[in-house]
């Protein structure tokens, strides 16, 4: 464990010094945000409107939450290394290691997100509040729930996209897969909250990566209960199981198959 | 003057046909690539039936004028990144040396490095933004309107990518604004304009000039509009003019780098 949180650290403080660029990638974030604002203004005519149990308010802390979860990690760039590192022979390199290929580039993501998290959150939730000019209602406990929710989320989708990217043992470059799993998650899980799909596609989408991913932890955020929020960390407890259970299969099968020529 | 002309073209075609040629080695990733980008733009239908389910326009756009912008902007997008990729990596190229190869050749330093490669999945976006258009309009007066507009509406938002990558000439890496406002373009031309007010609705046809190159072409396959295509026309040539004279002033401060590189 001493060795990932090394890496951690490593990773984290290199990020440190590209603070700036943190910073001006959040312009990114904020255009984001205003699209689907004005989108959602247009949308409730009325902001005291309720559509599909959400008010106006909710709608856009909810896109808030959903856009940062998903903004604070570099996916693009984490799929293309892994790919890159199967394509380019660069995992050969990692398997006399005394670590896991896998817990190297989880931990690596997670020293890059890390600071974009506190960064990113700090700025989204002034954002909210200059935008709507009001916080949800949460207390202590509520807020540290949601806090682990957001975090465990995040290690999810980091190891989803680390699954992605190990597809390339498989079909060489993986990012299209990573390209459609992307806008899935966004329409999906960013723009609409479960509640405005047809009510037959619900149930898939609540055990669907989407829940634990995106929904869960926006929607403890808008509308907190302590026992959805139990249930949400159950069910993120089984996610983070079977996607690293399917990453270790997929490296272990790819590894075997793995030729590299010259050097 | 119209030799010259044929020879760049020429070039050109040669740049671009080698390049492709180069991708077709890999027939699985070439398809996977073009597949998926059309997959990966489709999903996003989804959004706007559950947004035209709540609502019976969104931003005065109606179901078929959003399939129209989002067949302009994928067309738009996909012919840049296909035949222009390279003008996205100025910046790149600018800093490390690497124009040094086109300085040496007898053609134009832009277009030969900008038309050096292509990008595959932008194949996707081009086909997707076809088949999105047939889909609504069957009109072949329709259809050859709807290529010109997609023609000049890439050569609106290339000349963008050109000028904000020239700004390396200037302030070394402009690579982080040129990719903010290069992905803030693609994010609001797939938007209808109706939706946005005010300040921002003036600087999407000015500063970011998406309702030139997105908005204007949508409201005018609609009802077709001699003084508005004329707008589009003027303005492609003017922001290509002007991208041109930007990055050849430029040129005159670039001093190479110390890069030693093979190009194979």
């Amino acid at each position: 464990m001493k060795k990932y949180l090394y890496i951690f650290k490593s990773e984290l403080m290199s990020n440190l010094q590209y603070i700036k660029n943190i910073l001006f990638n959040f312009v990114g974030y904020i255009i984001h945000i205003f699209i689907f604002l004005s989108i959602w203004k247009w949308v409730y005519s009325d902001p005291k409107e309720i559509i599909n149990g959400y008010t106006l308010n909710q709608m856009i802390w909810y896109v808030i939450i959903t856009e940062l979860i998903w903004s604070v990690i570099s996916g693009r760039k984490l799929c293309k290394k892994i790919s890159n590192d199967v394509k380019g022979g660069n995992i050969a390199y990692n398997i006399n290691k005394p670590y896991s290929y896998i817990g190297y580039a989880l931990s690596n993501s997670l020293g890059d997100s890390f600071i974009k998290g506190i960064v990113y959150s700090i700025l989204a939730l002034i954002l909210g509040f200059l935008f709507l000019g009001s916080f949800p209602n949460l207390n202590i406990i509520s807020i540290l729930l949601i806090l682990l929710i957001f975090t465990i989320s995040v290690i999810i989708n980091i190891l989803m996209i680390i699954m992605i990217g190990l597809f390339s043992f498989i079909i060489e470059d993986s990012s299209p897969i990573y390209w459609l799993y992307s806008k899935v998650l966004l329409i999906v899980g960013v723009v609409f909250p479960i509640e405005f799909f047809p009510k037959a596609i619900q149930p898939i989408l609540n055990y669907s990566p989407i829940y634990v991913l995106s929904y869960g932890p926006a929607k403890m955020f808008v509308k907190f209960n302590l026992f959805e929020s139990l249930k949400i960390l159950g069910i993120q407890a089984i996610y983070l199981f079977i996607v690293y259970f399917i990453c270790s299969l997929i490296y272990k099968k790819g590894v075997k198959r793995l030729n590299v020529n010259g050097g | 003057m119209l030799t010259e002309a044929k020879n760049q073209f020429k070039v050109t075609f040669l740049s671009i046909k080698y390049a492709f040629i180069r991708e077709l080695l890999n027939k699985v990733t070439f398809v996977t690539n073009i597949v998926f980008m059309m997959l990966n733009n489709a999903s996003f239908l989804v959004q706007w039936l559950l947004l035209f389910s709540l609502k019976d326009n969104v931003g005065n756009y109606s179901f078929n004028q959003v399939l129209i912008l989002w067949a302009m902007a994928s067309s738009s997008y996909g012919i840049s990144h296909f035949f222009f990729k390279k003008a996205y990596y100025l910046p790149d190229d600018i800093n490390n040396g690497k124009l040094d190869a086109y300085l040496v050749q007898p053609k134009n330093v832009l277009i030969a490095s900008i038309t050096s490669d292509i990008e595959v999945s932008a194949l996707g976006d081009m086909l997707y933004g076809l088949i999105v258009f047939l889909i609504v309009e069957h009109n072949i007066l329709s259809i050859l309107l709807y290529i010109f507009f997609s023609i000049a509406s890439s050569f609106i938002i290339t000349s963008i990518a050109i000028i904000l990558g020239s700004l390396s000439f200037w302030i070394g890496k402009s690579d982080q604004i040129a990719d903010t406002i290069n992905n803030l373009m693609i994010s609001f031309a797939t938007y209808p304009d109706g939706i946005f007010k005010g300040v921002v609705k003036v600087i999407l046809y000015t500063i970011i000039p998406v309702g030139i190159a997105n908005y204007i072409p949508v409201s005018v396959l609609t009802k077709f509009n001699f003084g508005l295509t004329s707008v589009v026309i003027l303005f492609t040539i003017f922001i290509t003019l002007l991208a041109f004279i930007i990055f050849y002033k430029g040129l005159k401060r670039y001093s190479s780098s110390n890069l030693m590189a093979s190009r194979i």
